[in-house]
């Protein structure tokens, strides 16, 4: 509903932030010296363009905005389970960021088996279950990890653990 | 007749059983390079180089380009069974690809793309080994200016994309436009909005790109309603590709359509399938009488893409065998194995070693037969996947993803940027931005504005480029794209109005 009713003005006062952002930060560039146009060129059309699209997307959007409104309450209510997408979300962040120090083997082993349990509908969190995934875990880390290093010769994150 | 009777008794070479079997082998290692996301075509030919050292040059180059026909129609796999694009060339695969899939049709969406890499590869082989030389003088006349027409009218196809919401769409392709620009620009190399990261001084890379805003974005998506119960997506059986011959005609059009576009982009050097699928598939919505199906799991969108994309390799070997100008990276590392055999690619190539060129002419066609009987004998195998449930696959694919960004290029920076993408994919969800605008600005913004650069550096002012007919004609078709959209915008919201 907050999206449906609220959104395309969120979205109209992001993007004119953007290109403001474009412009100013073009503006920091150096004009080149051998042509015409340099490289602040395409960030300037880029950034003077959304500024006036996203004018025109919060104009119509707050002249709409009763008419809009009325179809955004008529509306079913959101029921999404934003808890597990913010727990996805933060696991994510935390996964990719401790990659690379504490290596790809333990850092996956961690994030995968979280990762599953978190995504996993509530009848499905018995202990029967937390050992299957666990042992799915343990297997689908292995397999990548030897597949990737000795079948196709990439060298994962080793971080403090190598092989 | 020379080509056909020349074309004829390399074929009979190729179809020698060491040579059947290790091309077997090169499309069989393609698939698997091209169906995981971070292994490219590219990788598995350079893979496969030193492999080729110990045979005859024909034979190397004719297991090189099973390798090369492989990777590139490998990619569809994961497109429709994890809306994961393996490569960036199935990038709009996975638009109608993924929805047919989620729908219970995986396999009719599989032979669908499978049978359709087929006809298109075979179209462009066709055209390659008839008309190599002639489009090859062709793709010469292509200056910088018409380069960035061609781009410029990619671009106004977001116009075409956003109907319906023509602001909002607008607005979501100028976001890959400004991501696009990150990095070092084209010409000075000044770098731009890296903000003294280092690592951003390179860009993001197109892949992690995709792979963000379309894998991680959809668990995302999914963990909103995951919770409801143990979901796991249904797999209708079907009988041959999933398709009847009615069909095929249907589609028939369309796909030829699609593999011209396909090859044509291909000739041009630099320009890639990424952008050749995206442009067919743009196309066929436009030209389709019910484009409101598209997106929502059509399979004419799955043609479109899988025949430009596939078409997009043997236009790509044009300029290679002829000229010897690889056009991407795929087709750089073929000419390594070129130089490796002691061959030198160019016009020579054709007058000095003949026996090979049409070698590979029919190892194309051959190698583009044993992966559609290879991929149709595994669709089972495949679709097996989508048994798993949702949330033990989810999380299973996002580890694929974070291992085939890093293994692009070796930086974790990379798998970090799949989450930013991923965030990014997730937002336009929610706000209901289309992700098709994003994919297409962000994959030629940087194109478009090197070819503008580079026009201008040799031609002075823009005025000039009008003297080049090929830049007018894309140049005008793009005003009219733009025009014509306007006008549709306007009409269709006054009737809104009026309704």
């Amino acid at each position: 509903m907050f999206f449906r009713k609220y959104g395309d003005i969120i979205v109209g006062l992001f993007y004119t932030a953007l290109g403001g952002l474009t412009i100013y930060l073009a503006k920091q560039l150096p004009k080149s010296r051998v042509m015409k146009i340099g490289p602040d060129f395409m960030p300037m059309v880029i950034g003077t363009l959304i500024v006036v699209l996203a004018l025109m997307l919060l104009f119509s959007a707050l002249k709409n905005f009763k008419a809009n409104a009325a179809k955004a309450e008529a509306m079913p209510a959101d029921t999404s389970d934003y808890k597990r997408v913010l727990a996805s979300l933060v696991l994510v962040v935390i996964y990719v960021n401790i990659l690379a120090p504490v290596g790809f083997i333990l850092s996956t082993l961690g994030y995968l088996f979280l990762q599953i349990v978190v995504l996993a509908p509530d009848d499905r969190r018995s202990a029967k279950n937390i050992l299957l995934y666990a042992v799915i875990d343990v297997l689908f880390v292995f397999i990548v990890f030897f597949l990737f290093r000795y079948g196709f010769k990439i060298v994962l994150p080793a971080g403090m653990f190598t092989l | 007749m020379d080509a056909l009777s020349q074309l004829g008794a390399a074929a009979l070479r190729v179809c020698e059983p060491t040579s059947l079997l290790l091309m077997i082998a090169g499309v069989a290692v393609g698939i698997i390079f091209g169906s995981i996301p971070g292994l490219s075509a590219s990788m598995a030919v350079a893979l496969f180089l030193p492999l080729t050292f110990s045979m005859s040059s024909s034979l190397g180059m004719n297991v090189l380009v099973a390798v090369y026909i492989g990777g590139i129609s490998g990619g569809l796999i994961s497109a429709i069974l994890l809306n994961m694009p393996g490569t960036a060339s199935s990038i709009a695969t996975t638009f109608d690809g993924y929805p047919m899939a989620q729908k219970g049709e995986a396999m009719r969406a599989l032979g669908v793309g499978i049978v359709f890499s087929f006809l298109g590869s075979i179209f462009s082989f066709i055209i390659l080994t008839f008309f190599a030389p002639w489009l090859a003088d062709v793709a010469l006349k292509f200056s910088f200016p018409d380069n960035f027409g061609i781009c410029f009218f990619a671009l106004t196809m977001v116009a075409i994309l956003s109907a319906g919401n023509m602001v909002k769409g607008l607005l979501a392709g100028m976001l890959g436009l400004v991501f696009a620009l990150v990095g070092l620009a084209p010409i000075d190399g000044t770098a731009r909005f890296t903000f003294g990261i280092p690592e951003m001084r390179g860009g993001f890379n197109t892949l992690t790109t995709l792979i963000g805003i379309f894998a991680v974005a959809d668990i995302l998506v999914s963990a909103e309603t995951i919770g409801g119960g143990v979901k796991t997506i249904p797999v209708k059986k079907v009988k041959g590709f999933g398709f009847s011959i009615a069909e095929l005609f249907k589609w028939t059009p369309g796909a030829i359509r699609a593999a011209l576009i396909g090859t044509g982009i291909g000739i041009l050097p630099g320009i890639g399938g990424s952008t050749s699928g995206m442009l067919a598939y743009v196309t066929a919505k436009n030209m389709s009488k019910h484009p409101e199906t598209f997106g929502q799991g059509d399979p004419e969108g799955i043609v479109a893409t899988e025949c430009a994309n596939n078409a997009t390799i043997g236009g790509a070997l044009i300029p290679l065998l002829v000229l010897g100008i690889p056009g991407d990276g795929v087709t750089a590392m073929m000419l390594g194995g070129f130089l490796i055999h002691g061959l030198s690619a160019g016009p020579l190539l054709f007058v000095k070693n003949a026996d090979v060129v049409y070698g590979i002419f029919a190892a194309c066609m051959i190698c583009a037969l044993i992966m559609l009987i290879v991929e149709w004998t595994c669709i089972k195998a495949f679709v097996q996947v989508l048994k798993v449930p949702k949330h033990i696959l989810l999380p299973l694919i996002l580890v694929l993803c974070a291992v085939g960004a890093y293994a692009t290029n070796n930086r974790i920076f990379d798998v970090q940027s799949i989450v930013v993408f991923g965030v990014i994919g997730y937002l336009y969800h929610k706000f209901r931005l289309p992700t098709t605008p994003f994919v297409l600005c962000f994959l030629i913004g940087r194109m478009t504005e090197e070819y503008l650069r580079r026009g201008l550096q040799r031609f002075k002012t823009f005025g000039a480029f009008f003297q080049r007919p090929i830049f007018c004609v894309f140049f005008g078709i793009a005003v009219a794209v733009i025009l014509w959209s306007v006008y549709k915008e306007f009409k269709a919201s006054r009737a809104e109005k009026k309704a």
